[in-house]
Parts: structure tokens; sequence; C-alpha cells
């Protein structure tokens, strides 16, 4: 069922005609996320220009039940930015100044379309960041990482946008716009602001947000180290923890990503090791002095074959520009590839290793790791040719990988959100009961169901009528915990 | 209604079962120590009594993770977790006294320590929770990276008992530091102000920041954590900064220093914990506001005593219960946020501010997960009238 065309006039009276798209080809730009895979052409496009016509375009859908679905840089990688059928696309690319940098209280009140590293940028002359780096932080816009609750390397010291994101208007799906949160962690009365973070774009549209910013470390400190196994490297990990250091980033990539990597970006990475640790320190001269060299001695305990320091911010640049470059770099050894975003406790980590490897072999695929060692989560990217008719298997491959870091106790995601990929495995993590209580939160804040549907929790609709059958937590089937 | 029973399950079982058992409203407590927070308690029919859900229920050293029943005391899973070199890291007052871990989460409590780590809200990585109707709930997990579902523990973080019964919590851990020191320095509270910004404004990372003042002896304390030897050179940087009048106070830790000693006996984190219970006679007010706008707050709110984080812009303050009204409409005004904490007994004092934005919300969120009112009657009056207030009322 198409929209009609009252709907398109309401939408023509609240905005200036010329933002609301309805030419096919143009909206096609808008069909896909960076989960590319899945694609739904959406009727409408709407390009509001600030918070008062995100509110109206909004109240419209309300009215004629039109389901939107909000859209930042489309840098998604879970398909939560995939568009509805017969539903319209709210995109906030335009809301995208910094209103005010405040020094004095450490934060910054911006538009959603604003970019994480340009929060990074306005704040810098102050001696401030702000702190969640997802990879894409250079193009994906906070209000998407408000939607998503973004990570990012540094977050096993520093968090997560959740632990950086102070309060934000909301355009709530019925086009009513109210404040989540307080100028401070204090609250009056339950953290909506927090459950809001991380729902993915179905509780409601942020159009202002504000972030706290931290004073820029003092000191940083960079190492890239070899190893000849993925196991030395992992007890390089446990020992660092052991330590009592938090180090600000802890990367591993294997032997395929430091192929691929040093192929695209030359980083100065070792081809062929086994294994190899970025590990990142900051905070006070003092503090970071101390514990560098903590670290340095845990990597030669563990057979360290080469230990390179970066001596210069360029060198810690070229160091980070591999890591992040893994990911993209990949598409030089493989056509194709799916990216996995499991977690796994940061104990279990060699075990999923050497698993994953086993389930790659066992269907002939082949499976790069780049992952934050710090905190459990993986990376694993499924490479496969399309052309060779690999896709189904190296898809089922891939699903089961996200499985298995629930099997082993972790979670289906880390950081890249369930969307529209993973919400049928939803059922592998979460009961009958659980969803439903999670659906209970969607429809005290969205009653219709017109914000972002599909996607997050399963649906009949989406995943067949009988989702995959609830599978025991391994502490549940160890009795430590019970589900009635 | 003159009495009620008392409930006290043991298990996640049994907390279902007396919720399925029994009709009419519950009030939810832990171990009672914040019981005259927010709203005054309506007339209940049954008092859940969590104390006896405790328990470490995983803890994996390597992980740093731990699940814990919720009626633990805080204080008691830190000890377990000493042997570890690992704690939460949270330190609200009322810890010392035996407050749970799930109370603790219901009431949004925080401590100092707020500065670096956040509240529970920021620590709390998965609950497992049991609803009005008998519902069992999960959600998020035992990693500390998860982003699979709605995050249900914010909800219940600053919900005072009114959404659910927390059962199962999981924390994420730290290591304790090798060493914590303090610093403090007799001040106004203008001149804390001043140190205060020079000190965020530079590299010293203060671990807590804090004002404190009663009988008009303001004092501002500040603690650094690290390892042994830093710690001594960061202590020098900051004396630098905090001029002659700043003394030695403390100095913990493993790896404590030997010139620790500090001048004086009294620690000053111990006074500070005192304040923030209040005193008697006097209501307790949280109040929350834009770091760059709490010390002038304070001054207008004329409290007889303060704790305040120059950093976080949280302060506990102590006042007459009839200043109360006028407080919350001044902490309003500065856009900020405030919470009764202890009233005086007999007085009739207004627990909360105008109501946020997101009321509706909030109400909604209570009648998806409560619909007929049973947990914590009166904890959110006047914003929230459960039916059963509205039968009281009548």
């Amino acid at each position: 069922m198409a929209l009609d065309g009252g709907v398109r006039q309401a939408f023509e009276r609240v905005l200036d005609p010329a933002d609301v798209i309805s030419n096919p080809v143009k909206c096609r730009a808008y069909e896909c996320d960076g989960l590319t895979g899945y694609r739904v052409v959406p009727e409408l496009v709407l390009l509001p220009r600030d918070a008062a016509q995100v509110a109206a375009a909004v109240r419209v859908c309300a009215e004629h039940r039109v389901p939107f679905v909000a859209r930042g840089a489309g840098t998604g990688l879970s398909g939560g930015a995939l568009p509805v059928a017969d539903g319209v696309v709210i995109s906030l690319a335009r809301l995208k100044r910094v209103l005010e940098v405040d020094p004095v209280n450490r934060r910054a009140v911006v538009e959603p379309g604003v970019t994480n590293l340009e929060i990074t940028a306005a704040a810098a002359p102050h001696g401030l960041y702000y702190a969640p780096d997802p990879s894409s932080q250079q193009v994906c816009t906070i209000g998407g990482n408000v939607a998503e609750n973004s990570g990012g390397a540094h977050c096993l010291k520093y968090g997560f946008t959740t632990n950086h994101v102070l309060s934000f208007e909301v355009v709530l799906p019925d086009g009513s716009v109210v404040t989540l949160g307080t100028d401070t962690g204090e609250q009056a009365g339950p953290d909506l602001r927090g459950v809001f973070l991380g729902s993915e774009g179905t509780l409601g549209i942020t159009t202002k947000i504000v972030v706290r910013l931290l004073r820029t470390p003092e000191s940083v400190r960079t190492l890239l180290a070899d190893f000849p196994s993925v196991a030395a490297a992992g007890d390089v990990v446990s020992d660092i923890v052991a330590a009592g250091i938090v180090p600000a980033a802890v990367e591993m990539m294997d032997t395929l990503a430091i192929e691929a990597a040093e192929e695209a970006v030359h980083a100065g990475y070792t081809v062929g090791v086994p294994a190899a640790l970025v590990v990142e320190l900051d905070g006070p001269v003092e503090e970071c002095d101390v514990q560098f060299e903590q670290v340095k001695e845990i990597c030669d305990r563990h057979g360290c074959t080469r230990l390179h320091i970066a001596g210069s911010p360029e060198e810690r640049a070229a160091i980070w520009r591999g890591r992040k470059a893994a990911f993209a770099a990949v598409g030089r050894i493989s056509p194709d590839y799916f990216v996995q975003d499991g977690v796994v406790p940061r104990t279990r980590l060699a075990e999923v290793l050497g698993r994953i490897a086993d389930m790659g072999a066992d269907a002939g695929i082949r499976v790069a790791n780049v992952f934050h060692a710090g905190d459990g989560n993986l990376h694993p990217l499924v490479l496969y040719s399309a052309a060779a008719g690999e896709t189904e298997r190296a898809e089922k491959l891939s699903g089961q990988i996200a499985e298995l870091c629930v099997e082993l106790g972790g979670s289906l995601s880390g950081e890249h959100g369930i969307g529209t990929d993973k919400a049928c495995s939803m059922p592998k993590m979460f009961s009958r009961d659980d969803l439903a209580v999670m659906a209970r939160v969607r429809s005290a804040f969205d009653p219709q169901g017109i914000c972002n549907p599909g996607k997050v929790l399963p649906t009949p609709r989406l995943c067949g009528e009988r989702p995959g059958k609830y599978k025991p937590h391994p502490l549940e089937e160890a009795g430590v915990i019970e589900r009635l | 209604m003159t009495t009620s029973t008392t409930l006290r399950p043991d298990d996640l079982r049994s907390v279902r079962d007396a919720l399925l058992d029994t009709a009419g409203t519950v009030s939810i407590t832990g171990s009672g120590t914040a019981a005259d927070w927010a709203g005054p308690l309506g007339p209940v029919d049954a008092v859940l009594d969590t104390t006896a859900l405790t328990g470490v229920l995983t803890h994996n050293p390597g992980d740093m993770t731990v699940s814990v029943l919720a009626g633990t005391p805080l204080r008691t899973l830190a000890e377990e977790l000493a042997s570890h070199g690992q704690h939460v890291s949270f330190d609200a007052a009322r810890v010392a006294d035996g407050a749970t871990v799930g109370g603790l989460v219901a009431t949004a409590d925080a401590g100092p320590a707020a500065l670096v780590f956040g509240s529970l809200r920021d620590l709390v990585i998965g609950v497992t929770m049991v609803l009005a109707d008998g519902t069992v709930s999960r959600s998020g997990g035992h990693v500390i990276k998860n982003v699979a579902g709605y995050d249900l523990a914010k909800l219940l973080h600053g919900s005072y008992g009114t959404l659910g019964v927390l059962v199962e919590v999981v924390l994420r851990l730290h290591p304790v530091p090798k060493r914590s020191a303090t610093l403090v320095v007799d001040c106004s509270l203008d001149e804390a102000r001043e140190h205060a910004a020079s000190l965020l404004g530079g590299q010293y990372e203060p671990a807590a920041l804090e004002w404190i003042s009663d009988d008009g002896h303001g004092q501002l304390i500040v603690r650094i954590d690290g390892t042994a030897d830093a710690v001594s050179g960061r202590l020098q940087r900051l004396r630098e900064v905090l001029g002659s009048g700043a003394r030695d106070a403390s100095d913990t830790g493993p790896d404590a220093g030997p010139d620790s000693g500090a001048d004086s006996g009294a620690d000053p984190w111990a006074r500070h914990a005192a304040l923030v219970r209040g005193a008697p006679g006097l209501a307790v007010l949280r109040i929350g506001a834009k770091p760059s706008l709490l010390p002038g707050l304070i001054t207008d709110l004329r409290a007889d005593t303060v704790t305040a984080g120059l950093g976080t812009g949280v302060a506990t303050v102590a006042l007459d219960p009839e200043a109360v009204a006028d407080a919350h409409a001044l902490v309003h005004a500065a856009g900020g946020t405030s919470v009764l904490r202890t009233r005086p007994p007999g007085s009739d004092v207004p627990a909360w501010g105008p109501p946020p934005s997101a009321l509706a919300v909030l109400k909604a969120v209570k009648n998806e997960f409560d619909p007929l009112g049973r947990f914590g009657p009166g904890r959110f009056a006047p914003w929230l009238v459960t039916p059963h207030d509205a039968e009281g009322s009548r």
C-alpha cells in the first residue's frame, strides 16, 4: 500500500516542499545503511531543517500512522536505518550545528547531524575532547551514536556513548518534544535517558544532544607488539588486567587482518605474524610512564617477537591507521565479507577464536579477526565470494559466530546494534518474557508502533512465525542463574 | 489498612511467587537506609524485604565483572572482592551503613567517586527483575560491552521501588587503586570554586573533588588515585596549585606512601559522609546543577550543612524543612534537579520539584510495567498518582 497523496501534501505543508523527496531515483540513495545486504526504497525522504520541522513531520506521521525511520550518516552496520516499505525516512543531515561548547562545565550542545569527530574538533581549542570514538567517527553522527550507544577502541577505559551523554531533546513518536536526562548525573526519577540510549531509533528522534567533554590526556603511550600466537597475545591482555592496569585501548589483529591492513595502508605492521596487539595507555605522565614499563615487561614475558613503540604523534597515528583500516582493507584480500560484532567474556577470547577458526575450516570460509581485546568485543570478518556462490554459507557462518558468543556467556552485539540484521537472533540471548518486557518499553514510548518498526525485537513477519528457539544461557545450564 | 504482610523471598523463584501469591500494594525494601527518601510511602498491603536475597552468583576476576543478588550489602560484596584487588568504583555514604546493591540502584545514589566513574547507572551491566505481575525479565548481560536490546537497568536506576523488584545485578569492577591520597584546604566556597577551576582546567585528574561545610567551617577535599610513585609526584603538583594551605589528610591503599601519616587525625571523607547523612531536625535535599551554577545555588539556599561536588555538579544540603519548597523552585529555575532525602518525622515536606518534561513517558512506563500501581505508592507523588493513591485519598 503506497502512501496516499494527502500524506505527502501534509508533509509539504510543514516542510519546504523541496525538502520532501519522492523521486524514486533520489529515494534510492536512502535504501540501505552500512549493512548493504538489506535494501528497501522508502516512499518519501524528508529533509527537515530544524528541530521544529522534525517534530512537525513526526506529528504528520503520527496523525496518519505512517511509519518513519530516522537516519544520520547511514554508517550503521546492523540495518538500523533500513527504511520501511510504505514509510518515510527522516534525515537529520541538515541539523548539523554545534550549538555551544562550554569549557567551564566541560560539555557541548550539538545537533544530531554533527559528526562524532566534529565535536572533538570544536572542543580541541579548549584542551577537551569527546571520548567515544567509533571507527567511523569521521562520518558517523552523534544522533546515530546515541541511537546505537556507540563504543569505539577506547571504551574499555572511558565507556560508551551512554556514559558521555548527559541529556537530549527528543521528538517522541507522537510528535511531542521532551528532554531526557539532566545537567548532571543526578536524576529526578528513573533514567529514561539511559533506556533511550541504544534503543536504535525505535523510541524517538533526538534533535539536540548535550555531551560531556573530557580533558585531553596529558600523556599518551602507544605500542605495537607481535606475538607467536593469538593465545600468547591473549595472555598479555589478561596479565595487563591482572596488574591492575586499565589501558585506554587494547586491540588485537590476526594474520589475515594484518595482511589486509598492511597491504592497504602500509602502517608498519609485520606481515605474517600470528597476532599483533596495539596497547595504548593515557593519563598523567607519571602514571603512564610507570604502567608503560609494566606493559612492556608483560609483552616480553609472553614471547613478544617485535615491540614497536610510537615515538611521535605521527607514528601513533600510523599504528591506529593500520588498525582502523582493517575493516575496509579486507576488501583487498576478499571480494566480499560480513562483519560480526559479538562479545565474549575476555577470559574466553582464546577459546572463541579457536572455535571460530574450526567453524571457518569446516565451512571452507576464511575468517579474519580484528577486535577490541580489552573488552572481548570481536569483529570477525567472514570472507567470501558472492560470485563463487559462497554467500549463503558465509552468512550462516556469520550468524553462528554471533550465537557462539552468546553461548559463551557474551552478547550478540558489542557496538553495531541489533537492527534488522540480528533481530531474529535475539531469542538466542533473551527469553520470550525478556523480549515482551522490552516491547512494553517500546509501547510506552510508541503506542502506535510507527517508530522504526521491525528493528531490534524479532517479529513473526521478519523472522517467520517461529523465531529461533531459546537456548539456555550457560550460567543457567550451570545452575548459577535460573529462568523461571 | 493497618497491618501489612512481610515477604522475605530468598531467590528469584520465591520473589516471583511472592508477587503472584499476593494482591494489592507492595513496598520493596532493602536494609532500610533510604526508607524516607523521595515521596512518603503510602499504606501498603505487603512489604517485600530483599535482605534474604544475598550472595555472589558469579565472580570471574579475569573478566572484572560480578553478579550478585540484589539484597547483598555493597560493603559485604566489597569485602569479598578486596582479596582480588578489585572493587565497585562507587562510594555513596550509606554503603557504610549496609545499603544493598539493589537499594543503591533504585535510589540512584552516588558518592564523590562519581566524578570519574559516574553512578551505578554507569557500572551496572545487567539486571534480572520481577515485575508486579510476576514476569521475570533480564536485560544486559555479563560483558561490559553489550548493546543487545533495551537497557532496562537504567529504568530501575532511580525508580525508588516503583517499577520492579531487582533480584540480580551484574556489575562492572575496577582495580583498587594502589594508592589513594587526599589533600584538604580550609577555604570558603568562593576559594574552593577557584581551586576547582584550576584543577579541572589542568592535567591533575582528581579522583574526587568536594567542598564540605558545617558550622561555617568550609573545606575543599581533593583525592588522587594511582600508583605509589606516581602519586607522590602528582601530589606535589597539586600542592603547588592549592598553595600553602593544603594539608595531607589521608593516604591509603596497598602501596600507600611511608610519608602517608596525614597531618590531622580526622579523615575528611568520614566527615563528608556524615554531612551527606544530614542532621537531626533538618531536611536533606539532593540537588544537581551545572557545576558553574552550583556554588551560587548553594549560597542562595543558605543550607546548614553542605557537601558539594564541584566537578560533578551534585550537592547534598541540609535545610530547615520549611525551606524545602522554595529550594526545589530555586534549583529548578537554574535548570537543575532536586529530590528530598531525609524528612524530619512529622513534617510535610515536598519530595519533588516541578515535574520533568517527560512526565507523560514516565507515566506510560509505569502503566506498562505496573498497571495496577502495586509498587511503591506515593514515591513519586504528586507526579504519579496510581490507582491506589487515588483510592487512599478518597
